[in-house]
């Protein structure tokens, strides 16, 4: 009956832990704030700033400012991630009605974001690297 | 792809005539050649998953997942970056200051242009652009009104005209032959019929045909193109058109000064003939509906022929 | 559960006398009441219907471009008819059938899925959908009398401002800022559907991956929808005031509106996208027989894409003559967006692989839309190379990229979709050789037609042009297309017909017909309205497949809430992380209330349009009284019993304020989105600055910054007032209650006029340049704020009154005292930017 594969609830953790799931989303928010910043960094320097050569140099220096910060952030993260995931025993699905899979689950989540968003930070620098003007 | 091209008029991107376009028109069958290799090899695989029965080891679909999913997108993704990126520097760099520099607006629905020939000297002519072969020339691009795009597909890529902003755009052919550029942004009613011609020219052509650009309109030769004038002045054609030379100074429709020497009419539509050109003036709004100037239709044929014919000289 | 319940004797009896009250509860209206019915499988059923009758529509309004594109110089349609037609294309396409088809489907599937008996506010969906309904019928009926909008579907100012002056415009703005409030009212619904309705024991890594897609896109619609509600704030204010946002003569600047046009449309695609491949994520594992593979990964490509999109915009406007740097960023970001696209590609396939594949019609259609869109996904990478899009931008090769992806990724698997729920929704199966046909019809017919739209875009081919010269040699190649498109059509047409032919005579479909292993097919044949029989506690990712004796456990009632011992409709609440029950919330029945909110609503933007403003006030009020009305007596009602016992000996509060309660979160939620409107415009405000080398511009004195600072000091004291009487109504001190709210009006009244009062003082004038008409935005925006905060103070002091809320029931004082924290941060960022930006910048 559906007595027995409801035990392994008791398991689970009955805090609330809201918090934890906003891991998943810390990553990607770090890659939009920098890709924020670099965006509206570049946009007012060449609308406000930048002068007749056009040459953005210092918006180049912030950009690898921001993203040595937002890579150290995400890496954290990641590591926290990868951390959590490999809590214990656990390999994936991570499919079980348990506190410590939904740990794993999180953690792995948070894990592949990081990786995700890293990708995605470093793409943006990359634009900084191969141009240098506001033409 | 040549047999769909057209004889003369080319507004092909996968016909380039300069130098943005065929690097461009290059990037694009790198990507092309890689696009259709990802396809086949993931449709294979889809193919192949749901008719090979039988279970794969899990193991597999690890690796599947890991390195056809995330590692190899990323390393192409990452590459064709850099690639793309490395190109734009160069796209964007403006042409030498000493080059040639030619205003464009916008406007609906035809293009004003005009030739910085000196420090504050400008040619204007309409709907015709002619550029020496081999030389980077400098676009400023406005708008009268809405937002327009100006597009020349054999010579590169294009950008928007719009209203309050200088817009720019460097081309540079390669190649000389006749193109046709539009207007890429939905600007309107009469936006599909807004084109222009494009003639790439060997320098010392461009230079002459600049110097006779230059000049004034001749003076009509012969009996019916001399009325044409008169009655080009007495419809009060001149409110809206210039016709340098004469009283013709109106600013709201294009430059006629030259008028007989350009290709087409009609902003790009129609070729430069009398019998488009009767039509135009008579039945304007048939052949490009939509479109700012009136239709001249109590015009008598006779009438009609003279203005036809003093337009015609305008060379 | 009662272990002891299936051993007693007389338990067949009670369960049969305790499922008649239940369906009772859930008895779905009949004969012309039927109109009044509100929960989700009725609403979302007719959702679904409307959705696809106007993709009809739209697809007609194609077939007509198709003809009048078949040959060079073709006079079939004018150029103003044409322009008619492809703007309405668009705009039905997207706006009426797009993201409404994925909400429709949603609101009749999530709930099942979830195992739940509807969603948390069953009347503001069906309030959605007969919005949606007015906003839709009324905008397409325009073409009809030939003055539907012609500024294409992303209406670019100045064109739609100042040279198309006829009612077009004002159709479009209004109508679909109707709409786009519907649909932001359905995110708020599945968002909390997805967060706070799921089954007792379904905690995060268990919920179905549908879930998870709806979830993110239901976040980015609150996200997107807001700016271009913004937008058409501002453009509907320069039509009907002259008040000048996008004229450049007068400070404006007509990129603004591309801004947040494509904030909100790069989004768009992947809220439109997303959706279908959750459908695909339901259909996969079942036809492998096997759970999917990579759940975390799929997770992560949701997420990613969702985050990813909102950094995509200006690939829309490559060719505005940015610099380069700012469209490397782009450019940059658009190929990132590829990666978890090719992720969640490859975990089907994968799972497709260790799977035992039984072959059928909906997984036909699955891997004919994935080969599809992999094309589309494919040229869409390419156009994300900004040189290259310098070229194809603007082109018919946009035109067969967009379609592949939608297509691909929308229309097919959506057609999966309705082969796949055809049988749980009506209880009848859709026939597998019809299917096999229009399968092969829209495949071959969709290829033929947009597959050589690419090729006629790179040979220099517009977008948007009514007729093209026989001289470029376009002809043969859309003449092809066009023959492709009828193609394609016949395949809807055998696909429609299987839909709506008679299936009298045709046996009813088993329960479960695929064998699949989620919640929703749960569902009997033919269906019960109470959606389950018993709210089930999941301990599994497919729980029909893992947990032994599930179907029959539900179906015996021996889960939680078998009963309705009150008559009244429940469904159970549970915790966000690991979903353990905290409430039994009783959700509201049937009701015409929601239609006369929606045709009173409709009316303020339908008269305005017109611009019958005496009428529209009319109808405004009407429906402002509706809505009070329909919170009066149908939100937060104060149960007979703090607690009810829900099956299997647990209790459960009926009553929850708070942090907990789904109330709260519907609010928190509405306001990140009036939150993300209220950030559009003032990110219109530096976008001025930015466009312009003097802004505010010399001379202008601003709204100084006295009466500012008067207005949010105002607005601080009734917020800490609202606080005040938050508390003393929890301790029950009624005096001080009603005085800490009067203290609260009579602040925020004053606030209110202060605010109004700096710029009115310093004479600004919106019409005579941007600045104070930004200024006036803004002012206007948050007063009209402050002005809704008290009549939320107003309605919690009558509730009070009224006995309708107590010092223990207080939901409403807790959601309008949310409000405020979100009003008390608006008003302090308009001062801090109208009174403040001008002395710094300076």
């Amino acid at each position: 009956m559906a007595m027995t594969e409801t035990s392994n609830r008791n398991e689970i953790n009955k805090t609330d832990h809201v918090t934890s799931i906003w891991w998943i989303v810390v990553a990607p928010t770090v890659w939009a704030v920098h890709f924020l910043a670099s965006y509206l960094t570049a946009a007012i320097f060449c609308a406000k700033v930048a002068d007749s050569d056009r040459s953005a140099g210092e918006v180049q220096l912030a950009v690898m400012a921001y993203t040595v910060v937002a890579i150290v952030i995400i890496a954290g993260v990641g590591w926290a991630g990868h951390r959590r995931q490999r809590d214990g025993h656990g390999r994936s699905p991570h499919d079980e009605a348990t506190a410590a899979d939904l740990r794993r689950l999180i953690g792995l989540s948070t894990f592949l974001l990081s990786l995700l968003s890293a990708v995605a930070t470093i793409f943006t620098a990359l634009v900084f690297y191969f141009v240098g003007t506001c033409h | 792809m040549t047999f769909l091209l057209l004889g003369d008029i080319s507004q092909s991107t996968l016909d380039p005539a300069g130098v943005g376009a065929e690097r461009i028109a290059e990037l694009f069958h790198w990507m092309l050649s890689g696009g259709v290799l990802i396809w086949l090899i993931v449709v294979g695989l889809a193919v192949y998953s749901v008719t090979v029965p039988g279970r794969h080891r899990p193991r597999l679909t690890k690796t599947l997942v890991i390195g056809g999913g995330a590692v190899f997108p990323t390393l192409v993704l990452t590459s064709l970056l850099c690639y793309a990126l490395a190109m734009l520097p160069a796209l964007h760099q403006p042409a030498p200051k000493t080059g040639l520099t030619i205003d464009v607006s916008g406007v609906r629905w035809w293009w004003r242009i005009g030739y910085r020939t000196g420090e504050n000297e400008r040619v204007e002519t309409a709907n015709e652009v002619r550029l020496p072969v081999d030389q980077a020339v400098e676009f400023k691009l406005h708008s009268e009104d809405v937002i327009h795009s100006f597009w020349i597909p054999a010579l590169g890529g294009k950008v928007d005209m719009i209203p309050g902003r200088e817009t720019r755009l460097k081309l540079h052919p390669n190649r000389v032959g006749r193109f046709r550029g539009v207007c890429a942004e939905y600007c309107g009613t009469a936006h599909a019929q807004m084109a222009f011609d494009v003639i790439v020219m060997q320098q010392a052509d461009f230079d002459q045909w600049l110097r006779d650009q230059q000049q004034d309109a001749r003076e009509p030769a012969g009996e019916a193109a001399v009325r044409g004038r008169e009655l080009f002045r007495r419809k009060g054609c001149g409110a809206c058109h210039t016709i340098r030379g004469t009283d013709a100074g109106g600013r709201v429709g294009p430059d006629l000064t030259h008028f007989g020497g350009r290709l087409s009419l009609g902003a790009g539509i129609k070729t430069n003939d009398a019998d488009n050109l009767r039509r135009w003036i008579s039945r304007t709004h048939d052949v490009k509906p939509g479109v700012q100037m009136p239709a001249f239709k109590s015009l008598s044929d006779r009438e009609l022929d003279s203005i036809v014919a003093y337009l015609e000289q305008l060379n | 559960m009662n272990a002891d319940a299936p051993s007693n004797p007389s338990g067949d009896d009670r369960l049969d006398a305790n499922a008649k009250r239940l369906l009772d509860a859930w008895r779905t209206p009949t004969r012309w009441r039927y109109w009044s019915a509100v929960n989700n499988s009725e609403v979302g059923f007719w959702y679904v219907v409307a959705s696809f009758t106007f993709f009809l529509f739209g697809g007609i309004l194609a077939l007509l471009m198709r003809i009048q594109l078949a040959i060079p110089d073709n006079d079939f349609l004018t150029a103003d008819q044409y322009n008619q037609v492809f703007t309405m294309h668009g705009s039905v396409m997207m706006f009426l059938f797009a993201v409404p088809i994925l909400e429709a489907i949603s609101i009749l599937l999530l709930p099942e899925m979830l195992g739940a008996r509807d969603l948390p506010f069953p009347r503001l969906s069906a309030y959605g959908f007969w919005c949606f309904v007015i906003g839709g019928v009324f905008v397409c009926g325009s073409i009809f009398f030939g003055v539907a909008p012609e500024g294409g579907w992303f209406m670019y100012p100045p064109m739609t401002t100042e040279y198309q002056t006829g009612v077009g415009v004002d159709i479009w703005l209004l109508g679909l800022s109707f709409i786009e409030v519907a649909s932001i009212a359905a995110a708020v619904e599945l968002i909390v559907g997805v967060l706070k309705c799921r089954p007792p024991g379904m905690q995060l890594n268990l919920i179905p991956l549908y879930a998870w897609y709806i979830l993110v896109v239901a976040v980015m619609i609150l996200f997107a929808f807001p700016p271009l509600i913004a937008g058409d704030l501002l453009m509907e204010l320069q039509r009907s005031l002259d008040w000048p946002f996008f004229d450049a003569s007068r400070g404006g600047d007509p990129l603004l509106w591309q801004h947040l046009f494509w904030i909100f449309g790069h989004p768009e695609v992947y809220i439109v996208f997303l959706p279908s491949i959750a459908l695909i994520a339901m259909i996969v594992p079942t036809f492998a027989r096997t759970p999917m593979v990579g759940y975390g990964w799929i997770v992560l490509a949701a997420v990613g894409t969702g985050f990813l999109s909102f950094g995509l915009w200006v690939h829309h406007m490559f060719t505005t003559g940015l610099p380069a740097i700012s469209i490397g960023i782009f450019s940059a970001a658009s190929q990132a967006v590829a990666i978890p696209t090719g992720i969640q590609l490859f975990c089907f396939i994968a799972t497709l692989l260790i799977g035992r594949v039984t072959k059928s019609v909906c997984l036909l259609f699955t891997l004919g839309g994935l080969a599809t869109f992999v094309i589309g996904g494919l040229t869409g990478v390419m156009v994300a190379v900004a040189p290259f899009d310098y070229q194809a931008h603007d082109t018919y090769f946009i035109v067969g990229h967009l379609h592949y992806v939608l297509i691909g990724g929308t229309i097919f698997p959506i057609v999966a979709g309705v082969y796949y729920y055809y049988p749980a929704v009506t209880g009848k199966q859709l026939s597998e050789k019809l299917g096999r046909y229009a399968f092969w019809l829209m495949l071959v017919g969709f290829n033929v037609s947009f597959f050589p739209m690419h090729l006629s875009g790179l040979l220099g081919m517009p977008r948007r042009v009514y007729t093209y010269p026989a001289e470029l040699g376009l002809g043969t190649l859309n003449l092809i297309s066009t023959v492709g498109a009828f193609v394609l059509a016949i395949g809807f047409v055998v696909f429609l017909f299987d839909v709506l032919r008679s299936k009298k005579n045709q046996p009813l479909a088993p329960r479960n017909i695929w064998n699949a292993g989620t919640l929703e097919w749960l569902a009997e044949v033919p269906d019960k309205p109470w959606g389950v029989r018993s709210i089930p506690i999941v301990t599994s990712r497919y729980p029909l497949w893992d947990q032994p004796g599930f179907v029959d456990d539900v179906d015996a009632g021996h889960f939680y809430l078998p009963d309705a011992e009150e008559g009244l409709r429940e469904t159970l609440v549970t915790s966000v992380v690991d979903a353990d029950p905290i409430q039994c919330l009783r959700v509201p029945g049937p009701t015409f209330l929601t239609h006369f909110a929606a045709i009173f609503t409709g009316g303020v933007f339908i008269l305005s349009t017109y611009h019958w403003y005496t009428a529209a006030t009319i109808s405004g009020v009407l429906a402002f009284i509706t809505i009070l009305v329909w919170l009066w007596t149908g939100t937060a009602p104060i149960p007979e019993k703090q607690e009810k016992d829900v099956g299997r000996g647990l209790t459960l509060p009926i009553y929850v304020s708070g942090s907990q309660a789904v109330g709260w979160w519907a609010m928190f939620i509405t306001m990140l989105g009036d939150m993300t409107a209220f950030i559009s415009l003032i990110f219109g405000y530096f976008f001025y600055w930015t466009a312009h080398d003097d802004f505010p511009p010399n001379g202008s004195s601003g709204p100084g910054w006295i009466w500012p600072m008067v207005a949010v000091l105002t607005i601080l004291l009734a917020y800490s007032a609202t606080l005040a009487a938050r508390r003393w109504n929890r301790q029950d001190h009624a005096t001080r209650f009603y005085g800490a709210i009067a203290c609260g009006v009579v602040l925020s009244i004053v606030g209110g006029l202060a605010l109004l009062y700096g710029p009115l003082t310093h004479q600004m004038d919106p019409t005579a340049h941007v600045y104070p008409a930004i200024v006036w935005v803004l002012t206007i925006w948050t007063a009209l704020h402050v002005v809704l905060g008290v009549v939320m103070h107003l309605y919690c002091a009558a509730r009070r009154a009224a006995g309708r809320m107590t010092a223990r029931c207080d939901a409403d004082i807790v959601n309008v005292t949310l409000y405020w924290h979100f009003l008390l941060l608006t008003t302090a960022i308009t001062v801090l930017v109208i009174a403040g930006f001008p002395l710094v910048a300076k």
